[in-house]
């Protein structure tokens, strides 16, 4: 009885050992040909991962027109993965760390990539074939080359300008004239802004000027006061100068429209009539141009003491080290660029050609008013080029902290030299942290 | 059906509500806790500080509060007097309930949209006004400066949105009421205001209960409405949870801003089952 039992038991123990060998067997057999095969599915396809052209509408452009206008063109299917900046840049590390990249292509901002870059994510572009029958502007040329690598390809180009009803010139200050602030003239200084909302004021009894204040405004803030009054963004955030700049705007808000501060976008405000001038981002006023292109002029902003400071966005496409289809990615950032898909990001988006030849592509009317005041701006001869800093995850609370100073000192009342040493404590803090010197 | 197997269905049945609930709001709930209390491995009360010290923190805790104080109590009584009225039967009243229903189908963002394009200085109502002759110039309810007229457009605009949701209830709860106690009642000689207070109104508590429970919770999380009328003119505590979580990416300060809410909503709760126990008149002394 037991000699049956314990050869009962060596057989259940040798089927057993013979059904295990072969499960891991099985196992390994099946595996091999898809980790064969994964690679050449996934080269097929460019998977495209993009913190732009997000909003829902931008998106239906690039998924609807943009995607199978590049797959009728090279057969190449793309998949666009909409991803938030921190998000990418979490799955960019823990791609790179692992060595599974699936990201072939990166579509996101020039300081986001700039932080890529100085984790050695990104592949050198410069050995790739070159782009034919376009002629990329110097300025995002130049941009796209950091400490010496072309780490990106310039794709869209953003800026926030000043939209004006031609209504408004009616009520131009003295010595101030319609071709000075169109031209971005030496004459069309913040002073002479003050002037002309105050003339407005007294002469229709109304509040014409306005700003987005629950939307973009910390930009106007750190990109276009800051800089035209102290030279710098964040370096003088305390400067006498800087309390200078705080004391304009407590003047200039006596004549700005009181709405302002519940207002995310101008152009709606502009289109009802709520104000004669507006600043916002050119996105975010296409729409009342597009709807009537004769009312508006888009205008450079006025210059300060210290020059015309203005905020350059510039959108870049990189290719990630070891992507798995870097060719078809190559290709996907060529259809990019092409005068005619440039010129339809614009008339889609509002973001702006980075190539000379897509201004040929474009019809006459209200992208051409837009593209005009946009060229106007970046020529003017005092310029003072400002970029948004990679602040990383900090990003969202640098444009507070501008946001905060305004709320406490032109709102509020309270005493400006206390309010900017406060907060520029806060700032130096935040850079000191991420490691960027103060722009 | 066998008994032992019988036993278990009321278990089986509310497993799926039990299991919804673990995952969906116990999970989120800790992971929302932990987010508050924990940093670096341990426990740590630095969330907290960043977020009490935060400059919105206390001026949106305050409107948060003032807001909560200013809409329930109108919209109970608001509630009550449409309920009584809607509760007789007359000539149009199918036309009125429609009416009173028609904000209730609607969003809070939607309801904000329509009354800020109502409302604004090129709005409707201002246009109406000025072409009537009645204002020189537009009258302006929105912007920083206008802080108490913001608020109290706040008041109007939830108060026409969501008061519907206390009627709803309350006047499902008056038509349960059996009519022979009041039958009786006024056999006995009680008038309108004696019948209101000593009948109608005790047998309405668990339906105001209810009620006020639902919107309580929902008053304290304000922000649809706050957001597109008037922005940060008026923070509020869940505007800047979500402020916190979206622009500034402080996932901890975010949290509490949460938390907060949801412990001011269940204090409140517990303290509405203290003070409206259901009462039957039949075991009333």
């Amino acid at each position: 009885m037991n000699k049956k039992v314990l050869s009962l038991f060596l057989v259940g123990v040798l089927a057993a050992s013979i059904f295990a060998s072969g499960c891991i067997g099985g196992e390994e057999t099946s595996t091999t040909p898809s980790s064969t095969t994964s690679p050449s599915e996934v080269g097929g396809k460019v998977v495209w991962a993009s913190t732009q052209l997000m909003p829902p509408a931008e998106r239906a452009f690039l998924l609807n027109t943009v995607l199978p206008g590049f797959k009728e063109k090279t057969g190449i299917d793309a998949e666009l993965i909409p991803i938030g900046q921190s998000d990418l840049t979490t799955r960019l590390a823990a791609e790179e760390e692992s060595g599974k990249v699936t990201i072939s292509l990166i579509g996101d901002l020039h300081g986001a990539i700039d932080y890529y870059e100085s984790q050695d994510w990104l592949m050198d572009l410069s050995d790739m074939p070159a782009l034919e029958g376009r002629t990329f502007i110097s300025t995002f040329q130049k941009y796209s080359v950091i400490r010496g690598k072309k780490v990106y390809v310039p794709w869209m180009s953003a800026t926030y300008v000043m939209v004006i009803n031609k209504e408004a010139f009616k009520y131009l200050p003295e010595g101030l004239t319609e071709e000075d602030v169109i031209k971005g003239t030496e004459k069309w200084t913040y002073d002479e802004f003050l002037a002309w909302s105050k003339n407005i004021y007294e002469k229709t009894g109304k509040k014409l000027v306005g700003f987005p204040v629950k939307g973009l405004f910390h930009r106007f803030l750190h990109g276009y006061l800051y800089p035209s009054y102290t030279g710098y963004e964040v370096k003088k955030f305390e400067s006498p100068e800087a309390l200078e700049m705080w004391a304009y705007l407590k003047d200039l808000w006596e004549y700005v429209n009181p709405s302002s501060t519940t207002w995310d976008a101008m152009a709606d405000p502009l289109l009802r009539g709520d104000v004669l001038i507006a600043w916002d981002h050119t996105a975010r006023i296409k729409d009342a141009i597009t709807k009537e292109p004769d009312k508006y002029i888009v205008a450079p902003v006025p210059r300060g003491p210290k020059g015309r400071g203005f905020i350059l966005v510039v959108a870049g496409l990189a290719i990630p080290k070891g992507a798995p289809n870097k060719e078809g990615a190559w290709k996907l950032i060529d259809y990019l660029t092409t005068p005619k898909v440039q010129a339809e990001t614009l008339a889609q988006t509002g973001f702006f050609p980075v190539i000379e030849e897509a201004s040929e592509e474009l019809p006459p009317g209200p992208l051409k008013v837009l593209a005009k005041g946009v060229a106007a701006q970046q020529s003017t001869s005092d310029a003072l080029v400002v970029m948004i800093p990679n602040l990383g995850k900090y990003g969202g609370e640098f444009g507070e902290l501008y946001k905060e100073a305004f709320r406490r000192i032109v709102l509020e009342g309270q005493d400006p030299a206390e309010v900017t040493k406060e907060i520029g404590a806060r700032l130096n803090e935040i850079f000191q942290e991420v490691g960027v010197p103060l722009p | 059906m066998p008994k032992k197997v019988s036993k278990y269905v009321p278990y089986l049945l509310i497993a799926p509500a039990l299991i919804y609930l673990a995952v969906l709001i116990g999970y989120p709930a800790i992971e929302g806790i932990k987010l508050v209390f924990y940093k670096d491995g341990g426990f740590s009360f630095a969330t907290i500080h960043r977020a009490v010290n935060n400059y919105y923190f206390w001026p949106a805790l305050k409107n948060t509060l003032k807001l909560v104080v200013v809409i329930l109590p109108t919209q109970l009584v608001l509630a009550l007097v449409f309920a009584l009225a809607m509760n007789k039967v007359f000539k149009g009243r199918n036309v009125a309930l429609t009416l009173l229903l028609i904000p209730m189908t609607l969003s809070d963002i939607a309801a904000g949209l329509i009354w800020y394009s109502m409302l604004s200085p090129s709005g409707f109502i201002n246009k109406l006004l000025l072409t009537s002759g009645l204002i020189q110039t537009p009258i302006q309810l929105f912007g920083y400066q206008f802080h108490t007229r913001e608020f109290l457009t706040l008041v109007f605009v939830e108060l026409w949105r969501s008061t519907v949701t206390i009627f709803v209830i309350v006047l499902a709860g008056l038509q349960m009421i059996s009519q022979e106690y009041i039958e009786a009642a006024e056999v006995f000689g009680a008038g309108y205001w004696t019948r209101l207070r000593h009948i109608l109104i005790p047998l309405l508590k668990p339906s105001i209960q209810t009620a006020l429970l639902l919107r309580t919770i929902y008053a304290f999380s304000i922000f649809g409405i706050v957001m597109v009328l008037v922005g940060r003119d008026i923070p509020v505590l869940a505007g800047e949870a979500y402020y916190q979580v979206t622009q500034i990416k402080d996932y901890g300060v975010g949290a509490f801003y949460a938390l907060l809410i949801a412990v001011m909503s269940l204090t409140i709760g517990v303290i509405y089952l203290r003070l409206t126990k259901a009462e039957y008149l039949e075991v009333k002394r």
